[in-house]
């Protein structure tokens, strides 16, 4: 291919050298929760260093679509641990963003959005853990360059105007959607699992198993992108839908990505399971795990833990 | 460009699994080689009949259909060379059956190797082809590209796995090809012609693969060797032995500086390395085969012999192999590590010789070159370091390529041991295999009389892969 620079992207220049030092191996891909939730290669790390390559050479036109591939992405860096090369891609698309921004584009893909119907309260611009909301003529903004999509201020957000409007599976309405799919379709189903997306969910597991393995499931995994985030909603659906229990993991409180996730998690089930008491239910069927970033083998103990406590509670009467 | 009629794709996929943006389609026309080109649309079948039915037009609209499983192929296998649909193979995932008593599974073609062997886990069972890219490389993939491992020195090739698969013709047809069982001698083996076809001959949409216990006892050693000659020595009488290696791997002294260089993993910076591996279900046994290579090792003028039963120190062993492909990308920012020339096999009596053709080529045309590989299975790889910006690298690794592939053709070699000819390899493949090209030729456009499943590849490539297609790296005017 011969060059032909679009003068334009001059932060993402800076990354000419790393994009041709990725070698396209695809490692990254199957990590990723855009991937895994859409299917699409073309959703996928490697296909998004690729459209960078292609912005910044000029090979690939500039239009919403290939601007959109840079502003999706909930930054939480599953590629990078996962990349054979070394390759920091969520640098590089911040730097792709910093030039579209500064080209006009916007997105807002993961980048959450506040609709005109906004109270100004201000709770989310104090709740922002990266500082990318903030108070102006407009009313509240967010920074696309520096959201990192992590959902707290949707969830904090009484007026329910702060919105994430591409949210590839992992907010309030996917996640009541798959759990009480999965509690209407498997009558062995006892329990949902919540897992923040940094501290740790199954990587692999993209292929589908086969129905003889899949039909007799106790719990089945949900992953969310902070367990700061979980609405009420969303984590007492499945008690309304005959679950027996619903389990959280977040991360250690000095290891959150978005500041205090861990603390907020923690907070949220302390009240829900009050609430659960009030109901004659008992609390311990709602309960939160801290998992360090990638510890299988605890994720995994934890939740047989959690699913023989069910099985001597019992069903929910 | 011949006329694609989308709304016929519509018909058969459904709007949400076809794709025309170019934003896209862009990223589709890349894998792990140094091509690009731009497929015209990307569809998702989610079953066989959808297979059938896009076939049956492509066929007769006489447009080009590439099959794609994770795209993680190095030679340009699913570059669209001539535009066409792009067959997105990784949405038929389902594993349909693991069969313990008859000790075969049957698998859809997107199904990710890592995935099957997580599943097999379970029943005590792996499958062993497992190429390093077995987190991605989806079994569709592995098929077509014959795909094999560090492990394939004793337990085989994806050719070795396989016993029967159901395939869609180029045409439409579906045909069931193989059997159930271990042995089959009913006629002409046409699955395994479909093996190594690299989605030139039929896609498949249903594999029936072979796999084996896990063994109990799993133990690996290193030793340390200052000529390359003696490590290559040790590797043919390895083999010879008796000892079956379970992994038999070599790295040479420039793969050892790079580990070090940016890893600053503090290796002996030695001419070669081999790592050897044995296992099994009897302690007694294991430790005899790895005490023979041991043995063999230290009679060829093997140092720093180590071995461990022990996963920890067994990774720690491996660990410069593991970050080998790190370091070559971050061995200089200018340098890209890039796949060509990568994966040929030679006699083992010339591995060692191989390699040092490799280094002398590489010095000889100003490029940086490692020699590190499945020795075992007679397989070398290599990476080549360059300058991609810089057209005059371009032309040094043309050179250096066309040098090491005579060298390799001179020794009874063949051209690639694991990874295909596609685009990238095409050249030599065509000098390796000229008496048989006409019939390649005819077999192909005997099941796919109007060249529209993967064209343009194998014997049919162009022979300078640098102009072949676009390069997927910016090189300057
Ligand atoms: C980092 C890295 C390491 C690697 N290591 C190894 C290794 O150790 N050993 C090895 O052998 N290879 C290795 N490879 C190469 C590659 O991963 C393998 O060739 C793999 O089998 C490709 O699988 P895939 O699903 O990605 O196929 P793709 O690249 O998508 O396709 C490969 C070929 O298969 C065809 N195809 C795909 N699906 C079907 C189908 N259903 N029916 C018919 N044809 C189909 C395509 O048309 C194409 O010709 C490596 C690659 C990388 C990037
Ligand atoms: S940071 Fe996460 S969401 Fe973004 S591309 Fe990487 S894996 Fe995908
Ligand atoms: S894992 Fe790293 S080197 Fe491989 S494709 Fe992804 S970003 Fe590129
Ligand atoms: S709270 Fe999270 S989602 Fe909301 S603007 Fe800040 S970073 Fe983005």
């Amino acid at each position: 291919m011969e060059t032909k620079k679009a003068t334009r992207f001059n932060h993402l220049q800076k990354w000419e050298s790393t994009l041709a030092a990725c070698i396209r191996c695809g490692y990254c891909f199957e990590h990723c929760p855009l991937f895994k939730f859409t299917g699409w290669e073309s959703d996928a790390p490697r296909a998004k260093l690729i459209t960078a390559f292609g912005l910044l050479s000029g090979e690939l036109e500039l239009s919403e679509t290939s601007a959109d591939k840079m502003f999706n992405c909930f930054y939480c860096r599953r590629c990078e641990a996962a990349c054979s090369s070394g390759v920091t891609l969520t640098d590089v698309f911040t730097d792709a963003k910093k030039d579209l921004v500064e080209m006009g584009y916007t997105g807002p893909g993961t980048t959450s959005i506040t609709e005109p119907y906004c109270a100004q309260c201000l709770l989310c611009v104090q709740s922002c853990p990266h500082e990318a909301r903030s108070h102006g003529e407009n009313g509240i903004e967010t920074d696309p360059v520096k959201c990192q999509s992590c959902g707290i201020c949707v969830e904090i957000c009484p007026a329910e105007a702060a919105k994430i409007v591409h949210t590839f599976g992992t907010g309030k309405a996917d996640l009541i959607d798959a759990s009480n799919r999965f509690l209407d379709t498997h009558t062995s189903a006892k329990a949902i699992v919540f897992a923040c997306n940094w501290s740790y969910y199954p990587d692999l597991q993209a292929s589908r198993l086969p129905e003889s393995e899949t039909h007799d499931r106790d719990y089945e995994i949900y992953v969310n992108m902070c367990a700061g985030r979980l609405e009420t909603e969303t984590l007492m659906a499945p008690f309304i839908n005959h679950a027996w229990g619903v389990l959280v993991s977040c991360c250690p409180e000095d290891d959150c990505q978005h500041k205090d996730g861990g603390k907020r998690a923690k907070k949220q089930v302390a009240r829900l399971q009050s609430i659960l008491k009030s109901l004659d239910i008992d609390p311990e069927r709602l309960q939160v795990v801290e998992i360090p970033n990638g510890d299988k083998t605890l994720f995994q103990a934890e939740i047989d833990t959690f699913i023989d406590r069910l099985n001597a509670l019992g069903p929910i009467t | 460009m011949k006329r694609m009629d989308v709304s016929k794709l519509r018909e058969i996929f459904g709007e949400q699994n076809i794709k025309t943006d170019p934003s896209d389609l862009y990223s589709f026309g890349s894998d792990s080689s140094v091509h690009h080109a731009m497929p015209w649309a990307v569809v998702r079948p989610d079953n066989t009949e959808q297979v059938q039915k896009l076939m049956v037009y492509a066929n007769q609209a006489l447009i080009p259909v590439i099959p794609r499983g994770g795209g993680s192929g190095m030679c340009g296998q699913t570059v669209p060379i001539q535009g066409g649909i792009v067959l997105d193979m990784k949405h038929m995932n389902r594993i349909l059956e693991i069969n313990l008593p008859d000790v075969y599974c049957r698998v859809e073609p997107g199904v990710v190797d890592d995935d099957l062997n997580l599943a097999l886990k379970s029943y005590g069972m792996f499958y062993p082809p497992t190429p390093a890219s077995s987190r991605i490389a989806t079994i569709g993939g592995e098929i077509a590209n014959n795909a094999s491992g560090v492990r394939s020195v004793k337990y085989g090739a994806t050719r070795d796995a396989v016993l029967g698969m159901k395939v869609v013709l180029p045409t439409g047809e579906l045909v069931t090809l193989g059997a159930h069982t271990r042995v089959e001698a009913t006629g002409y083996q046409l699955h395994k012609l479909m093996v190594g076809s690299e989605g030139t001959l039929g896609i498949v949409v249903e594999a029936t693969l072979n796999f084996v216990p896990i063994p109990e006892y799993r133990c690996m050693g290193i030793a340390n060797f200052d000529h390359l000659s003696d490590a290559g020595a040790a590797i043919g009488e390895i083999m010879a032995s008796g000892a079956i290696p379970s992994m038999l791997e070599l790295v040479d002294s420039v793969a050892i500086k790079a580990v070090n260089k940016t890893m600053n993993l503090g290796l002996k910076e030695v001419a070669a390395s081999l790592i050897f591996e044995a296992d099994g279900m009897v302690k007694e046994a294991v430790d005899y085969e790895i005490n023979k290579m041991k043995e063999i090792c230290k009679k060829h003028r093997g140092s720093d012999i180590t071995t461990s039963y022990d996963p920890k120190e067994r990774a720690k062993i491996f660990m410069g192999r593991k970050k080998l492909f790190p370091a070559l990308s971050k061995y200089d920012d200018c340098l890209s590590s890039t796949s060509l020339a990568d994966d040929m096999a030679v006699p083992y009596s010339k591995m060692a010789e191989m390699a040092g053709k490799i280094h002398e080529v590489a010095e000889k045309n100003n490029i940086i070159m490692t020699a590190y590989g499945h020795c075992g299975s007679g397989c070398m790889h290599t990476k080549i370091l360059m300058d991609t910006k810089q057209p005059e690298q371009w032309a040094s690794a043309r050179k250096a390529i066309t040098e090491i592939y005579e060298y390799v053709r001179s020794v009874n070699g063949t051209t690639s041991a694991e990874h295909g000819i596609g685009l990238s390899k095409a050249a030599s493949f065509k000098v390796e295999k000229a008496d048989s090209l006409k019939l390649l030729q005819t077999i192909k456009l005997a099941l796919d009389p109007n060249n529209i499943l993967n064209p343009g590849k194998l014997m049919q490539a162009p022979d300078d892969w640098v102009t072949a297609t676009g390069l997927r790296y910016a090189v300057n005017n």
